[in-house]
């Protein structure tokens, strides 16, 4: 089959989760597994309409569906956010390298994510929970626009009650009343937290402007360059490292990436726009 | 395998040769396929490169990327230069290492190159201050058989693979080898095409300069300045990008008429496109467009060169002759190289 030949799934659930956000579980038509290794993404077509990639927010061991949670943004998401259950879109993939969840062992891992930018934490959250016992700690801080736009919130409740793990999550701005967490942006939660720097692998994900900021003060916070992991966004097109529109410096995103540790990408310029 | 033939006897043996396959010959403007036994008579060898870039052989400007393109027949590459060779090395690098690409792999399988050396370079050429020279050696990427004129009438034929060795053998083996003095000939005729390199590019650069390329160009954001001034003139037409044989990016358009009619196209794309870039909402990593402009250049001497060890320019001037501006890859890298305060002339 050609490499470029997507398979067809079907759209099973649909979840709404902010009015521009939707997560989309899919199941192969074919009924056949589909393993992935978490921070690992897919190249999802919408048939006549394009193909655009998304890292699965699902567990990787879940492997009967898989979910997508994507923000309506442009032309192929818009058409993708106006469709139905039981309708079938094109996935092929999985592609590049996931995190690496086996340098996290004995550790503490701070997760930082921005608005959209969860869907790939929440992967690699739900990763980290089947096997708690092996991380030190794990601390969630969430930023998001307003408490509108908070994505998964039927997963919070769940989750704060797993010991092992933190959650701190703040919103940019809010009516009175609202909000009972922190106001402000995402970086004003690395003031709160308590971790032992030394010990400690911080992953990010988020907008560019938010990777940018966060990475700034993880470095000032003491953190080193091999301790930041970030997740990339690029053009792409091929997913395969050969179209050459998700290169930087002489990395491709989509197979060197879309992980990478800052010290991979500090030399590089402007890395994030 | 190495044998001396002259000039008619070998275009007779290739007329023998005639429904092995497609042929194609090369010109100084196209690679022409040979339509009947009688086209065999009006191959040229000794033309530099075709304008035409030799990637569309291997990855069409628009192709099919749904369907597996079938192991085709033989298709027979005629005078092929040293330089397109080179730029085949770049093309397998990027699609058949890693993962595969089908279509391109069942394509370069069914190709058999018969190179040619380079004896009259034209004054845009360069590759002998890269990668490569105006022949063929064993230093040269992945030919089947090598064709040399030592004079007007004679030629030296090598093979450089099994293929190569197993024509040799089957059609020309009745030949005698080359001789000495043969040799003697071939080696003059080379040194001349490579002296007349050097020389057109003495006001540019220099090949014991080459590695310097890499080092200056890898570090030249402090000569935003520079980048500027260069590409002001640039029209971001993509004409260079179109043209290089070893410029490989590519875009995937999506027309399937439903999930069980799948379709979409591979098509050529241009890093000089704003839209090469651009991801969603707007934001684009490379905005200005001496900052795309700079990308093509350090694609090729940084990135490609971390990544292979070999830079990905090929010197085959193409991009000098087809840029409306009169942009010159060599006089760009020549100014960035004397901005950073290397000597370039001495
Ligand atoms: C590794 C990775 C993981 C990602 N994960 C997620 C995720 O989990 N959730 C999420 O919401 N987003 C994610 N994104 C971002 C997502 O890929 C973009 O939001 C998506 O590409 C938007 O597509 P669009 O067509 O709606 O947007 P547009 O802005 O319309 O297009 C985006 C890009 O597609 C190209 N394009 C647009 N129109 C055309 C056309 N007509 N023909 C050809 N090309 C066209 C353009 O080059 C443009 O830059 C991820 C991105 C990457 C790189
Ligand atoms: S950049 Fe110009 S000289 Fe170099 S290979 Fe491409 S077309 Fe030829
Ligand atoms: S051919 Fe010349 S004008 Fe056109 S994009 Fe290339 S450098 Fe710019
Ligand atoms: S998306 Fe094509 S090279 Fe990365």
């Amino acid at each position: 089959m050609s490499t470029y030949k997507p398979k067809n799934f079907k759209i099973l659930k649909i979840i709404e989760e902010t009015p521009n956000i939707k997560t989309f579980t899919l199941k192969p038509l074919d009924e056949t597994k589909f393993n992935f290794h978490t921070g690992q993404f897919i190249e999802l077509t919408v048939y006549g309409i394009g193909e655009a990639p998304f890292t699965p927010s699902s567990s990787p061991y879940e492997t009967e569906t898989i979910d997508l949670t994507i923000m309506r943004v442009g032309r192929m998401t818009e058409v993708l956010h106006s469709m139905k259950e039981g309708d079938i879109v094109g996935v092929r993939g999985p592609y590049g390298k996931g995190y690496p969840v086996e340098e996290f062992k004995n550790k503490e891992v701070l997760i930082i994510g921005g608005g959209v930018g969860l869907a790939p934490l929440r992967s690699l959250i739900l990763t980290l929970i089947e096997r708690i016992s092996e991380f030190k700690k794990i601390i969630l801080c969430y930023g998001a626009r307003t408490p509108q736009d908070v994505v998964y919130k039927y997963i919070f409740p769940k989750w704060k009650k797993i010991k092992g793990l933190e959650i701190l999550r703040s919103v940019d701005r809010c009516q009175v009343d609202e909000w009972d967490e922190t106001i402000g942006v995402v970086t004003c939660l690395l003031d709160k937290i308590n971790v032992d720097v030394k010990n400690t692998v911080a992953i990010v994900c988020g907008p560019p402007i938010m990777m940018k900021f966060t990475t700034l003060k993880l470095v000032e916070k003491k953190f080193k360059p091999q301790q930041i992991y970030l997740s990339m966004e690029r053009n792409m097109s091929c997913g395969l490292g050969k179209c050459g529109h998700c290169q930087i410096g002489s990395y491709f995103i989509c197979k060197d990436g879309p992980v990478f540790s800052w010290e991979q990408l500090k030399d590089i310029p402007e890395p994030f726009e | 395998m190495k044998i001396h033939i002259n000039y008619k006897e070998f275009i007779d043996k290739l007329k023998e040769m005639f429904d092995k396959g497609d042929w194609i010959s090369c010109s100084n403007s196209h690679f022409f396929k040979l339509q009947s036994i009688n086209d065999f008579d009006k191959v040229e060898l000794t033309t530099i490169r075709p304008t035409e870039p030799i990637k569309i052989f291997l990855f069409q400007y628009r192709s099919n990327i749904i369907e597996n393109i079938k192991k085709n027949k033989t298709l027979f590459l005629l005078g092929v230069k040293n330089c397109d060779l080179q730029a085949i090395k770049v093309l397998d690098k990027m699609f058949i290492s890693e993962y595969i690409d089908e279509n391109y792999k069942n394509l370069r399988e069914s190709i058999i190159i018969f190179s040619s050396d380079c004896p009259k370079p034209n004054q845009t050429c360069f590759c002998a201050i890269l990668n490569s020279k105006p022949y063929i050696d064993n230093e040269s990427y992945s030919t089947d058989i090598n064709i040399s004129f030592i004079d007007e009438k004679n030629l030296i034929l090598e093979s450089f693979s099994e293929k190569g060795e197993e024509i040799l053998k089957n059609y020309f083996s009745n030949f005698a080898q080359p001789t000495k003095t043969d040799f003697e000939k071939r080696d003059s005729i080379r040194d001349f095409a490579l002296k007349k390199i050097l020389e057109f590019n003495n006001e540019f650069l220099k090949e014991e300069k080459k590695e310097k390329y890499y080092k200056t160009l890898k570090n030249t954001y402090e000569l935003d300045n520079v980048w500027q001034k260069e590409s002001e003139k640039c029209v971001q037409c993509g004409g260079c990008n179109f043209i290089c044989p070893s410029c490989y990016c590519f875009l995937i358009r999506e027309y399937s008429k439903s999930y069980n009619e799948k379709n979409r196209d591979r098509v050529w794309d241009v890093c000089h496109f704003t839209g090469y870039s651009r991801v969603a909402g707007g934001a684009n990593p490379r905005k200005y467009k001496y900052q795309r402009f700079r990308n093509r250049y350090q694609c090729k001497f940084v990135y490609r060169y971390e990544n292979f060890n070999f830079y990905a320019c090929t010197g085959c001037g193409r991009c000098i002759e087809v840029c409306p501006a009169k942009i010159d890859i060599r006089k760009v890298i020549r100014n960035l190289l004397l901005a950073k305060g290397e000597e370039i002339l001495v």
